[in-house]
């Protein structure tokens, strides 16, 4: 007998609606791997109706907690709770793999996690490349896998960095792991855009991973220190707004926190209060364009840019065509979307690796449509997504992912 | 069922499309209605051929065979009630052949209703068939449904637009009636035999069916009312003066304020009834009817009276209206969304006497629906685990059919019969009648193995 709460499931209709939205159930055309089956399987295993299985969680893990299902729900069915407890009762039953144990370990611990970056640098530039160069990583040939940085990115920056000119307020950065790790670049974008339009961005040393690759998967109760060491560093009433630069760590700050929280039986009310300034550095830019604009020369070099919205930033916090807006205003910039740039990419965190044949059907297709129009950068502001897009082109493809604040520095004037 | 049976199914379908593991069969155990069933077994066949030998085996061994598609009726059709095979067709989703020249499109049952209409739009074709679940039901579904939705005032129901199917009946033999023609008396309308048969006397394995084009523009006005009195007599006069709008979709004000608190489009809360209406054809001709409509409405105190400007406007109200049954899942535990149609002009009576009906048995009733052809949905919230509520619940939708049957209309619209009317069909039809079906069923399926339990 398990005590799992189902309450979710009783809100669904089994419309099936959702059975076009799912980008898991579009590939199978399968029930079973459909959000409508798996609000309904999580409800019979909540009433002890159906029993858990090894089967039924690989069920529970086909699915890439993208939220598409639950942005176009009309019964307003909360997926994601539900499945990451459902996730949760599973691992608690049949075990969680070794790498997710080990994933987890890192994560939580900071000084390992830097330690571990360190030798993985070594193992990523040089022993990768040498010796497993042919090797795949799910979908993903090794040699696409991104390099690492040759020192963690919030090492090399000062806690704070000064505006130029006068102070217009004062932002805290939270640079997720990704940027800390392996895309330095990204973080040194925003940091001198933010300066630039006059803010005085602050880096906190302390800040720690956000958590959701723990919770995703049901590990909530490993991401609670996480949650509550970010929720102290970052809930500052004095900030105008709290940048995230990746849109995964901005769904666990800007939403989940609360939802875990509340999970774990915790108060929320801080949670509530931080989300309140999270903001994507995107959708920042854009809210304050007009700092912007004269900030930008007026000769940049034109190029085509094509958009894929990241699913943590579309539903799980709700921006929807800012980005695409930021980046018709960048000088040079001849922006061409692609028809299914709203759809999820199929990485889904380490869906790529768990169930790789079903991921490389979704990210070609996206890949189908973006080559498609032409563009030569293709902006994105996930870390994930960035990965699992750019770790499946060809290498004769014409093609560059990159994060949209690259873009937007490139574009200031000296 | 016996292991020998499972493995020469198993056989057949190749190991990959055979499932019987606890998790796949629970999840073909429900539709959009609200009871469920356990299948012994679920196949995802991809031929005609598979679904013969399957046939053969289920027919000899006297085995329950449900047929179902996405799964998303209203009335358990696809639930299986007596277990057995669940055949699931979602696989066999080809387009076989569209030529918009001769005006066909020749499909396998799986595809999706949307997909064609994807796939017409290329060659400003439609399909006109379009229930709220078009985006994920299947033709096939659509078909043994004999589906209907809002634009079936003005194009008619799926049945107007099957010409040919290839069917596989329950000995296993193959049947092809029809053709590419719209004109085509050569035997029995296979559609008369086939749509609406609720997968109770074949499997449909294919089909063509007629489409047309898109018509030149389309304007969408939403009309709003203090009285839903008012809202209903304007849709009545409206089709009774001549006009033949694409759509006319009718909401009252509970509707109206959960689809707002759902979707925030800017609804009035405050309108007791508001009619949503779409116009299509020559521009000329559509700019003449809307006026008309709009005076029409005035005539019976229409408050306001908006044109949508944009196709994102109109295609947003559209979007609402069709999520409407998924929205009013988040007013109570369940809900019961009755279909039951009357004569456009019998309107007016027909939600007063819902009305009536509610408040004398005291259950949270609001009604929606496709008013323009009379087909209204009465729909109740309730919570099924509350015994003596659905007492009431029940007592009351049945005074609906009968006050609908008095009316001149019947049990079902367009939800079909499946688990939901089946017991209540003695109430609309004679005996003799009754006896007619029965005929049918019998002489097609005398063993009683395909989709037993529902209607026939």
């Amino acid at each position: 007998m398990n005590k799992m709460d189902a309450k979710e499931a009783y809100d669904c209709g089994r419309c099936g609606l959702c059975l076009l939205t799912c980008p898991v159930y579009q590939n199978k055309i399968e029930e079973s791997f459909s959000p409508r089956a798996k609000v309904q399987l999580s409800k019979y295993y909540a009433e002890n109706n159906l029993p858990g299985s090894p089967h039924l969680k690989d069920i529970m893990s086909q699915c890439l907690m993208c939220g598409t299902c639950t942005a176009n729900c009309p019964s307003g069915v909360g997926h994601e709770p539900l499945f990451m407890r459902m996730r949760a009762s599973m691992a608690e039953d049949f075990g969680e793999k070794w790498i997710m144990k080990v994933l987890y370990h890192f994560l939580t611990h900071d000084e390992q996690l830097k330690l571990a970056a360190k030798f993985a640098k070594f193992g990523r530039n040089v022993v990768l490349e040498k010796l497993l160069k042919d090797f795949r990583v799910g979908t993903i040939p090794v040699k696409q896998m991104p390099n690492m940085n040759a020192q963690p990115f919030r090492d090399q920056m000062p806690e704070i960095n000064e505006p130029q000119g006068s102070c217009k307020g004062i932002v805290l950065y939270f640079a997720g792991c990704a940027t800390n790790y392996a895309y330095e670049d990204v973080g040194k974008a925003v940091v001198q855009v933010l300066t630039r339009m006059g803010y005085r961005v602050e880096i906190p040393g302390d800040q720690v991973c956000c958590g959701l690759p723990m919770f995703i998967h049901g590990a909530m109760e490993k991401a609670r220190n996480n949650i509550l060491k970010n929720i102290s560093i970052l809930n500052r009433e004095d900030v105008e707004a709290v940048i995230v630069d990746c849109a995964t760590c901005g769904s666990a700050l800007r939403n989940e926190y609360s939802h875990v929280l509340r999970e774990l039986g915790l108060d929320t009310q801080d949670a509530q209060s931080l989300a309140l300034k999270v903001q994507d550095v995107s959708e920042f830019l854009y809210d304050r364009i007009e700092l912007l604009v004269p900030l930008l020369k007026s000769d940049n070099n034109i190029e085509k840019v094509t958009y894929h919205n990241p699913c943590h930033l579309r539903n799980a916090q709700g921006v929807k065509n800012k980005v695409e807006a930021l980046l018709t205003r960048i000088p040079g910039v001849d922006f061409v979307p692609a028809i299914d740039a709203d759809s999820c990419c199929g990485g889904g965190g380490t869906f790529f690796y768990d169930h790789p044949e079903v991921s490389k059907k979704i990210v070609d297709k996206k890949i189908f449509n973006a080559k498609k129009t032409g563009a030569s950068l293709w902006a994105t502001g996930c870390p994930g997504c960035q990965v699992n897009l750019s770790g499946n082109l060809e290498e004769t493809d014409q093609i560059r992912v990159i994060h949209p604040m690259q873009i937007v520095s490139k574009a200031l004037a000296d | 069922m016996n292991n020998n049976i499972k493995a020469e199914l198993k056989k057949i379908v190749t190991p990959d499309r055979f499932r019987d593991d606890p998790e796949t069969l629970a999840s073909y155990s429900y539709d959009g209605f609200n009871v469920r069933a356990t299948p012994e077994i679920v196949l995802f066949p991809v031929t005609t051929d598979e679904i013969s030998q399957t046939m053969k085996i289920a027919n000899h061994e006297k085995i329950p065979v449900t047929v179902r598609g996405a799964g998303t009726n209203l009335s358990g059709g696809s639930v299986p009630h007596q277990k057995g095979i669940v055949l699931c067709l979602t696989k066999m989703n080809k387009i076989l052949e569209i030529k918009t020249r001769d005006r066909y499109a020749i499909v396998q049952p799986g595809v999706v209703n949307g997909d064609l209409q994807q796939a017409l739009a290329k060659d400003n074709f439609f399909f006109p068939p379009d229930p709220s679940s078009f985006t994920v039901s299947t033709i096939g579904g659509n078909i043994a449904e004999n589906a209907g939705g809002p634009r079936c005032l003005k194009y008619g129901v799926t049945v107007d637009y099957v010409m040919g199917l290839e069917v596989v009946l329950a000995s296993g033999k193959i049947i092809r009636l029809g053709s590419r023609n719209v004109k085509d008396v050569t035997g029995y309308r296979p559609s008369g035999i086939f749509c609406g048969s609720e997968g109770t006397l074949g499997i449909i394995t294919e089909a063509t069916v007629r489409v047309a084009p898109i018509p030149e523009t389309k304007q969408t006005a939403m009309i709003t009312f203090a009285d839903l009195d008012h809202s209903a007599q304007t849709v009545a006069d409206v089709i009774g003066s001549g006009i033949l709008p694409a759509a006319a979709e009718l909401m009252d004000n509970a509707v109206i304020n959960v689809v707002e608190d759902a979707m925030q489009l800017g609804l009035p809360r405050d309108a007791e009834g508001i009619i949503l209406v779409d116009v299509d054809g020559v521009e000329e001709a559509v700019e003449k009817e809307l006026n008309k409509i709009v005076e029409i409405a005035r005539a019976n105190h229409a408050t306001d009276i908006q044109i949508a400007r944009t196709k994102e406007e109109s295609d947003a109200l559209w979007t609402a209206r069709r999520a409407v049954y998924g929205i009013q899942n988040r007013l109570s535990p369940d809900i019961i969304v009755e279909d039951a149609t009357v004569p456009v002009s019998r309107i007016p009576e027909m939600i007063r006497g819902c009305k009536k009906i509610a408040a004398r048995h005291d259950i949270k009733f609001c009604i929606v629906g496709h008013a323009g052809d009379g087909n209204l949905h009465p729909t109740i919230s309730t919570d099924i685990r509350n015994k003596e509520e659905m007492k009431r619940v029940e007592a009351a939708c049945i005074e609906i059919f009968k006050l609908a049957h008095e009316l001149g209309g019947c049990l079902t619209g367009e939800h079909g019969v499946g688990l939901a009317k089946a017991p209540y069909l003695s109430l609309v039809m004679s005996p003799d009648t009754m006896e007619f079906l029965s005929t049918i069923k019998a002489s097609l399926d005398p063993n009683n193995i395909l989709n037993p339990g529902k209607f026939a």
